[in-house]
């Protein structure tokens, strides 16, 4: 016997018109800070103003803004303390670059000293 | 050279130990203003005590304005309310209230209570407007100059000492400017 | 009078410790001053251990007339987590951390085998730490301070996320890590002093290393634990400051531990030794600092009081400075020329101690990186877990491939051919495991999925392989890496497939509807208000179908605790080996419909397992030291 699973069929809490502006409006969410509970992130985040900033952002992502624009939106009010991914730009070069010269700096150095050992 | 080599360490955690220390002084979770020598922005909400006018960004220029967003179910709003109807009825400063997520016959209840402090109270009811300034809790007062640039953000309520020691000069400042 | 008592231990253990730290330098003769610095020692253990039980006894009592306890205490609090509260605030974990310490050192005592010079060093410089903190304890952070009020209170209850069984052993356990390396540091400090090694330094050295690392690691996977049972949010890692200061010393000692192996087996990297078990205290103790000095905001950070920072980061400077700064002035006696080829097991080992100090500096960088800006005025940034996770991925996945790989490279030299052909049906098993593999369970095909699956298998397949074809019989000695190793491929077989291919749905549910997720039906059958001891909650049944087995059923919570105002979410959650099914209640919604959320997370289990076998091979490394050392 075929037992229905489901007769009422739950609405999503955000309805969007396909699953890629699903998936933005979850990867933005995830990626924004909340400013009241500063440890958790916009999806997350169960303050008042994380759910009006999520309403707003869902508003933004149904009616096709992008998420370059979102995201400027969002950094005019509250400015780069609402993105987890930091920015590039001049003062985050350290940030994003500053790990893979680190690493190669490491090896070039290990190589150098094998070297160097090696030939004495 | 060897010598170096084996001072990096110490080098690099030195930096650090300077880093911290300066850190200590800071506040990571006091979000500064990107609005700052910015023009307000706009909006049209209603006018908490003239229920035919609405109130614009229009109604801060002329005069310097201290913008502060409150509320009646914020505590922190309430320990600074009295100081800031001391502050109106004593050195005449031009506050303009904006109610956040509010409701408003709470509102007025407080203000006929503990004294008003606002020549007009703007009802943001949603939030959203608010969102424009880059409120992200209450209380905080924005000082807006003659030609309704923001230039300075309050977070958190006002005390008489931060009054004294820095919100008192940069109104008057303000003030002498055309 | 028992908050008294306590106060007065505290100033006792600090008079042993200085008594301790000075013993072992200003007395001669190398057995008297062992004598007194034991004694010493003794004494501050004892004190400490009746300090922490005078702090315990007054939160069971729920003395509130002692402020730490009326902070952080109840009426209604329940029993257990009275005990958890003790060191669930700041001036209580100091405690914790003087009282494990001391700990640590009576067991470095009794379980060390030498009575020489270096040990009498070792337990000065454990004394000058244990001076360090039990000032800073005594005059920043007393948990014994009184305020007598004048009407009874019934306190400020523990923060409701606290209310957990992981309060009672997280923090023990990564306490127990935190604060073991600083063996390893007296040791380097220690050596670094007296200018020559032993000849068995290293493999007396590394039990002292790998029993708090186990520690650290057991800790570590605890607090992941927690935050996904805890935080309602399904996230087992979020790159907040001070998990990033839990994962720097086990970093670190995982470097350290590694080096060991090659100053044991082929007398080299002694230097680095030296220098790595500097580093990972000073970790520990850069951690420390940065939970409770407010410079950084995170979820776990203790109340944050300038003047502790400013006295803690004093003491950091002078105890890690002076030893950065010995190090300089002392290491050239250990140097050694390095008698391998290029290609050769130390090499590998070499390497994968740069990959591990450059994951240590990446967070580090990460971590640090917005009080740089904020000092420098260039405004407040955020880096969060998009920022780690693009760094830290690139990096640890060529350290994956190394671990499969390095074993089977012989000590001083190794041939590339025949290595190749020893190693190339592994390689092929795995890259077909890792992109096959989760096509045939019914997944969709990621990159970084069968990559990360790829990897995961080769080590277990390449340390198998290895240990298969080992001459010797099954013992001790690799056993331990071969569990620490396949511990560490589980993790990482975790995480890849956990991230990959977990799912997620946010929908309003009115009682009696269901929805569907990775072909689970979920069914809110109804909520009902229940009652715990001090809190009420709203309890939402669930029931969850999956094709026609017969259903579950899991109950997922929001309480309000009687203390606090907000509502904590308990989420329901339904764990095999293979998945959880997770389920978050939310907020009640105008309509009369619920907010809820519905995750899948395959194999999110075995991320914690994994740490589970890092914590057998650890004791397994033990047992074989204890075992070495008796024949």
């Amino acid at each position: 016997m075929l037992i229905p699973l489901q007769l009422f069929a739950a609405a999503d809490y955000y309805t969007f018109d396909s699953p890629e502006q699903q998936q933005r409006f979850t990867t933005l969410t995830s990626e924004l800070r909340c400013l009241v509970c500063q440890n958790q992130n916009l999806a997350e985040s169960n303050a008042p103003l994380a759910n009006d900033l999520r309403t707003q952002i869902y508003q933004k992502v149904l009616t096709g803004q992008s998420d370059k624009q979102i995201i400027d939106y969002l950094v005019a009010r509250y400015g780069n303390f609402v993105l987890y991914r930091p920015p590039l730009n001049f003062s985050t070069f350290g940030l994003w670059f500053g790990p893979f010269i680190l690493l190669l700096v490491g090896i070039a150095y290990l190589i150098y000293y094998l070297k160097r050992e090696h030939r004495t | 050279m060897k010598t170096f080599r084996y001072l990096l360490p110490f080098i690099i955690f030195f930096s650090i130990i300077i880093l911290l220390w300066r850190g200590l002084a800071l506040h990571p979770n006091q979000i500064p203003s990107p609005l700052l020598n910015k023009s307000t922005p706009q909006y049209s909400l209603p006018n908490l005590f003239d229920a035919n006018h609405p109130t614009t960004q229009k109604d801060l220029l002329g005069k310097v304005t201290l913008v502060n967003v409150w509320a009646s179910w914020c505590p922190a709003c309430a320990e600074e309310h009295e100081y800031l109807v001391q502050l109106a009825q004593e050195q005449n400063i031009n506050f303009y209230g904006i109610n956040y997520k509010d409701d408003s016959a709470a509102a007025l209840k407080i203000l006929k209570t503990a004294g008003n402090p606002y020549k007009i109270v703007a009802i943001d009811q949603s939030g959203n407007a608010a969102i424009d300034w880059g409120v992200y809790g209450a209380p905080e007062t924005f000082i807006v100059d003659k030609k309704g640039i923001i230039r300075y953000k309050q977070i958190g309520p006002i005390t008489p000492d931060i009054w004294d020691n820095k919100l008192k000069s940069i109104v008057n400042q303000l003030e002498n400017e055309n | 009078m028992i908050p008294e008592l306590g106060s007065f231990a505290i100033i006792l253990a600090l008079i042993f410790a200085l008594i301790q730290f000075s013993a072992g330098l200003l007395i001669k003769k190398i057995e008297r001053a062992r004598e007194f610095s034991v004694a010493a020692a003794s004494g501050q253990f004892i004190f400490l251990a009746f300090a922490m039980l005078c702090l315990i006894i007054s939160f069971l009592n729920n003395d509130m007339t002692v402020v730490y306890v009326r902070e952080h205490s109840h009426a209604l609090l329940p029993f257990i987590y009275r005990i958890g509260a003790a060191w669930g605030g700041h001036e209580g974990s100091v405690l914790l951390w003087c009282v494990i310490l001391s700990g640590w050192t009576m067991a470095f005592i009794i379980f060390n085998r030498q009575h020489g010079q270096l040990n009498n060093y070792m337990v000065s410089i454990l004394g000058f730490v244990s001076t360090g903190f039990l000032t800073f304890l005594l005059m920043t952070s007393n948990p014994f301070l009184r305020d007598f009020p004048s009407a009874p209170i019934t306190g400020d209850d523990l923060t409701p996320v606290l209310q957990d069984p992981g309060l009672i052993f997280h923090p023990p356990m990564l306490y127990l890590g935190y604060v073991g390396f600083a063996i390893g540091f007296a040791f380097a400090i220690a050596t670094l002093l007296l200018g020559k090694l032993d000849k068995s330094w290293a493999r007396d050295c590394r039990p002292w290393i790998i029993l708090p690392w186990s520690f650290l690691s057991c800790g570590i996977v605890l607090g992941s634990w927690w935050a996904y049972r805890e935080l309602g949010w399904g996230g087992w890692w979020f790159w907040d400051p001070v998990e990033n200061a839990s994962l720097l010393p086990w970093l670190s000692a995982t470097a350290l531990i590694h080096t060991l192996i090659v100053c044991e087996k082929r007398n080299a990297f002694k230097g680095w030794a030296i220098l790595l078990a500097i580093v990972t205290f000073s970790l520990s103790l850069l951690g420390t600092f940065l939970v409770r000095s407010g410079v950084l905001v995170s979820v776990h950070a203790f109340a944050s009081d300038p003047t502790r920072g400013i006295f803690l980061l004093g003491y950091l400077a002078l105890i890690i400075g002076g030893a950065l700064l010995l190090y300089c002035g002392r290491i050239k006696h250990f140097y050694q020329a390095p008698e391998f080829e290029i290609f050769s097991r130390e090499t590998f080992l070499l390497i994968n101690g740069i990959f591990l100090l450059s994951a240590v500096a990446t967070i580090v960088l990460g971590t640090l990186y917005p009080i740089i800006l904020d000092a420098l005025d260039y405004g407040k940034i955020s880096v969060g877990e998009p920022y780690f996770n693009t760094v830290f991925v690139p990096i640890i996945l060529p350290l994956l491939l190394l671990m499969g790989l390095a074993p089977h490279v012989h000590w001083g030299q190794q041939a590339i051919k025949p290595l190749w052909n020893k190693l190339r049906l592994d390689i092929f098993l795995s890259l077909a495991l890792g992109f096959a593999g989760p096509l045939l369970f019914g997944f969709a095909f990621h990159w970084l999925a069968a990559i990360g699956i790829s990897f995961s298998f080769w080590i277990m397949i390449a340390t198998l392989h290895f240990f298969l074809r080992l001459q010797t019989k099954l013992d001790l000695k690799y056993s331990s890496m071969l569990v620490a190793h396949i511990g560490i491929a589980i993790i990482a077989l975790g995480i890849t497939v956990n991230k990959s291919y977990s799912e997620e749905r946010q929908v309003k549910l009115f009682p009696g509807e269901s929805v569907e997720l990775a072909g689970y039906s979920f069914k809110l059958e109804n909520i009902s208000e229940t009652k715990g001891i001090n809190y009420q909650s709203l309890a939402a049944q669930f029931s969850i179908q999956h094709f026609t087995q017969k259903p579950y059923s899991l109950i997922a919570e929001q309480r309000i605790y009687s203390s606090h105002d907000q509502s904590l979410s308990k989420p329901g959650i339904l764990a095999n080996g293979w998945r959880d099914l997770y389920i978050a209640l939310g907020a009640a919604l105008p309509d009369g419909s619920w907010s809820v959320r519905i995750y899948y997370k395959p194999l999110v289990r075995w991320i914690w397992a994994g740490g589970f076998f890092l914590l057998i091979g650890g004791f397994l490394s033990l047992l074989y030291s204890w075992q070495s050392r008796r024949n």
